[in-house]
């Protein structure tokens, strides 16, 4: 018994409000993009003809497809990167910080910035990667460069660098999670059934902490395949991705276009977490042979 | 305790399975183990029992390198393993909640100690064959932790310990997550497999009923120390201190002052009265000491003779029947609480309220002569 | 045995810990030298530029901040953000707590429900805010940061804000209730004296969570709203027209706001906790 009736209309009647907003505003836009982007016609109006025109388009421009290639490259680039190191700091917190008052500094050291703006932080890389940049101040300082280098601002370089430092705790997030979930015992008697440390690792901790891992790059691949805005602050307008090119056609009313790109944004999205899903559930096929 | 001061290999004893030479391990300013010595002989069964923080796990973990002494050395099988990684010694380990991997199969589990070895692949898939059909969990080969029961998790976590043969198994409360249905009969097949194989046991308990039914040795530790160890029987028959004696059920603890001594008795003034102990052979109390002494509550008696030389009267607080034995609680205005307890089927012959005279004979009591190693 | 005391296997293990330890720090500082260098930059001289030199330090840019001209004046976005945060926040309560307690009736589609909910997280911003114009757009629905803006917002913030009181239930000690229950308080009575009270903590969480991701959120926010910006928008125009310290002085300004507000929420959590916990014993 508690403050609400199992099955009851009361029950029902209070998840609807919450469930209506998200009906209308999440569920109803997203599957409204998919058929906007299968309008003809010239007019923009529900009553447009649905064709294949508008994929067509943008499959024929050689640029857009680049791009496309260019996204998820890019994308991956960003989760090997995280999520290497996302799991090394992780590591390091759970197994290898004892003192209690140590891993609370360390853990709000690690959180303060991801209670700050995601933008803020973004524009804050823009005074280091500059060509006058801190960056190259200090390589020019030390002497490792007469000329600055021009790599950083404006580039992907520059753009994987901030990205790195906004999305690693996204990785690492759920990895802490699984690792403190992990009983000592569990590595204990695997070394007293002969395991080395290096074994240890590979066959216990690490596929024990997998579906952390997974979580983590789900995270990292959704943000980095949607963030627009680092990219438009690092990268200025010389560089782009896909969700920027929605943002591109939405600025200048070519709404079927960016309709088309968004969907497409959505498919790759799908098929990556399907894929992330997998890997989780082979994982289980595995242990089970 | 002269062995501490040869060299270790010098007097390394291949005779014996595992021993302990004065480790000690502290945490910051707590001492978990202080200068714990021990020897195991080959297939021995030994419990280490003691109440909980008492740093009977602490031993235990050191035995299996999961911890490092401060000081002192550990030699398993003769050989000095005090620095060595657990995954180095010749030990398995059974632990508390079995500590059964969730993400492999019960056969992989088990075999998951020869994988460590490097066996090949088809020896592994007999050996795990042989060893599910040995300890009847055949069905379950397939099945991950998470599905069995408590009494299967602890054959699985069995079984995966004792593939690999080790020369001792290290056992962490092994059955105190178990039903209290199923302990009797686990603790009985334990003991049969510990003799069957020969390997050595050390088994970490605190219940005193596994310890006594159990070990071929029992080492008793309180407070980071050894207070006894010994056989089940000397160490009811002869608690060697007031610790001990409390510790272990029915015994009736005394504190006092020695006021008298003679060839062969000694006469110490306790709050309850003046009683008399047999005189140790190995020490020789001193007039005034502080001592301790002990009585167990089968040894009194109600039905006094001239030869009850010790004597009290107390009040009867409380009676309860077991079937086999009936014990009274008896209290004195001094605050000596008394056990006494009467075996076989008689009437009730005392009840609460009544103030009854009791005594027991000089012989029965015996004078704790401190920690004997 | 050789010479020398042989080290233990713990003390072998250190060196990973060394290896990893060093990792950490050099990603903290990575992590935190942009946020810092912004913070000093936004105090450099009337002349100073985007970059080191400084060029001496002042309140220059602060000042210029508040003398600010009509184009690039930051307060009405400010108020615009804390506004539609606060409003946010509030709304985000509300149907949290609802949907929370409605979650432990286990209604018929609560399954559905629940990934209803995750849905709100995991859909990026730039496909909400997108797909939710084009709907006001064919609905003929002027965009306005308080009202289109408010609702994606919700959207946003509303599943975080769920989760956190799924959390805080999932730990709560139903017996309590049922205490107050057989006492002959009313399920509604009990639910606000009884309730209501111990879940506190987790409820100022969801509007914590409800205040600091909408005032920080872009994406939504740059299709939904009208000519009336927010404060992130109003920072990325300015940052596309001119960039001067005067965004690093906006940066700063924002960045110690939230934190403010953050460790706030946070010593009222604490309290409450602790006032909670001594009820308890």
């Amino acid at each position: 018994m508690s403050t609400i009736r199992v099955r009851s209309p009361a029950s029902y009647w209070l998840a609807v409000p919450a469930a209506v907003w998200m009906l209308g505003v999440v569920v109803v836009p997203i599957v409204l993009l998919v058929w906007v982007s299968f309008w003809g016609g010239r007019t923009f109006s529900p009553a447009s003809p649905l064709t294949f025109d508008n994929y067509a388009r943008f499959f024929a421009n050689q640029t857009y497809i680049k791009l496309a290639g260019t996204t998820v490259l890019h994308t991956m680039t960003l989760m090997a990167v995280t999520g290497v190191l996302g799991y090394c700091i992780a590591y390091f917190l759970v197994m290898k910080v004892k003192s209690p008052a140590w891993r609370l500094a360390l853990f709000l050291a690690f959180i303060i910035p991801f209670w700050t703006s995601t933008l803020i932080r973004a524009i804050a890389w823009v005074p280091f990667l500059g060509v006058n940049g801190v960056i190259n101040q200090l390589l020019m300082s030390i002497g490792a460069t007469r000329s600055p280098i021009e790599a950083f601002l404006y580039s992907h370089t520059g753009i994987t660098m901030a990205q790195v430092s906004l999305y690693t705790m996204m990785a690492a997030g759920p990895v802490v999670y699984m690792l403190s979930s992990i009983a000592p015992q569990l590595r204990e008697a695997a070394m007293t059934l002969k395991a080395t440390p290096f074994t240890v690792f590979r066959r216990i901790t690490f596929p024990l902490t997998l579906p952390g891992v997974v979580i983590g790059q789900v995270l990292v691949f959704l943000n980095v395949m949607s963030d627009f805005a680092t990219v438009a602050t690092i990268g200025g307008n010389k560089h782009a991705l896909l969700s920027n090119l929605v943002l591109l056609f939405y600025e200048s009313s070519q709404i079927r276009a960016a309709s088309v790109v968004a969907v497409l944004l959505m498919i790759c999205m799908l098929v990556g977490v399907v894929i992330a899903l997998r890997v989780v559930d082979v994982r289980r096929l595995g242990a089970e042979r | 305790m002269d062995s501490l001061a040869t060299p270790l290999e010098v007097v390394a004893r291949p005779q014996l399975d595992l021993e302990l030479r004065g480790i000690r391990k502290r945490y910051g300013d707590f001492t978990a183990v202080d200068d714990v010595s021990l020897q195991v002989a080959k297939g021995q069964f030994v419990c280490l029992l003691g109440p909980s923080g008492c740093g009977k796990t602490t031993t235990l973990r050191c035995v299996a390198g999961l911890e490092e002494p401060d000081d002192g050395g550990i030699l398993i099988g003769g050989k000095e393993v005090t620095k060595d990684p657990p995954w180095q010694r010749d030990i398995a380990m059974m632990f508390q909640d079995f500590a059964l991997f969730p993400h492999m199969t019960v056969a992989r589990q088990v075999g998951f100690g020869l994988e460590m070895l490097k066996k090949p692949k088809a020896e592994i898939a007999r050996r795990v064959q042989e060893v599910l059909k040995a300890f009847e969990i055949s069905p379950l080969a397939d099945r991950k932790p998470g599905s069995l029961s408590g009494g299967q998790r602890q054959r699985v976590a069995l079984a995966r310990a004792m593939i690999t043969e080790p020369r001792i198994l290290l056992l962490d409360e092994p059955i105190g997550a178990l039903d209290y249905s199923l302990r009797e009969t686990v603790m009985l097949e334990l003991k049969m497999l510990q003799q069957r194989t020969g390997i050595s046991f050390i088994w970490v308990t605190h219940d005193q009923n596994e310890a006594f039914s159990l070990g071929d040795l029992v080492v008793v530790m309180n407070h980071a120390k050894i207070e006894q160890q010994g056989t089940a029987e000397e160490i009811l028959q002869r608690p060697a201190t007031a610790f001990v004696a409390g510790f272990v059920q029915g015994n009736n603890v005394f504190h006092g002052r020695i006021t008298g001594t003679s060839p062969d008795a000694l006469q110490v003034e306790t709050s309850a009265g003046r009683f008399y102990l047999p005189r140790p052979v190995r020490c020789t109390p001193m007039l005034g000491d502080a001592v301790s002494f002990s009585v167990r509550a089968e040894r009194i008696t109600d039905s006094l003779s001239d030869r009850h030389a010790n004597r009290l009267s107390a009040r009867c607080t409380a009676v309860e029947y077991f079937g086999s034995v009936r014990r009274h609680i008896f209290e004195r205005p001094d605050g000596q609480v008394l056990k006494y307890d009467q075996f076989g089927a008689y009437a009730a012959r005392i009840a609460p309220g009544q103030t009854v005279q009791l005594g027991w004979l000089v012989e029965e009591t015996v004078l704790h002569t401190g920690a004997v190693a | 045995m050789t010479g020398g005391p042989k080290i233990g296997w713990k003390g072998r293990s250190s060196l990973t810990a060394w290896i990893l330890g060093t990792l950490t720090v050099i990603f903290l500082a990575y992590q935190w030298l942009p946020i810092l260098t912004l913070g000093l930059l936004s105090f450099s001289g009337p002349t100073g530029g985007t970059t080191f030199p400084m060029n001496g330090t002042s309140f220059h840019w602060y000042q210029e901040l508040w003398r600010a001209s009509v184009m690039n004046d930051f307060k009405p976005p400010l108020m615009r953000s804390v506004l539609l945060a606060l409003a946010c926040s509030a709304t985000t309560v509300v149907l949290s707590v609802a949907a929370a307690q409605a979650m432990r009736g286990q209604f018929r589609g609560s399954g559905w429900f629940f990934y209803l909910m995750l849905l709100g997280i995991m859909a990026p911003g730039i496909l909400v805010g997108f797909g939710f114009a084009i709907l006001m757009r064919l609905i003929g629905v002027e965009l306005s940061w308080d009202t289109t803006t408010f609702l994606v917002q919700v959207s946003w913030t509303l599943p975080f804000g769920f989760l956190t009181m799924l959390a805080v239930f999932n730990r709560f000690d139903k017996r309590v209730e049922e205490a107050a229950l057989t006492l002959g308080a009313s399920r509604l009575k009990t639910f606000r004296r009884i309730t209501l009270p111990l879940v506190l903590p987790g409820v100022i969480g969801a509007g914590l969570f409800g205040f600091s991701l909408s005032y920080d959120e872009y994406a939504r926010s740059m299709f939904t709203t009208g000519p009336d910006a927010t404060l992130p928008l109003a920072v990325m125009a300015q940052l596309d027209r001119q960039l001067t310290p005067e965004i690093y002085a906006v940066g700063t300004t924002t960045t110690i706001f939230s934190l403010i507000a953050v460790m706030l929420c946070t010593v009222a959590f604490w309290a409450m906790r602790r006032s909670t916990a001594l009820r308890k014993s």
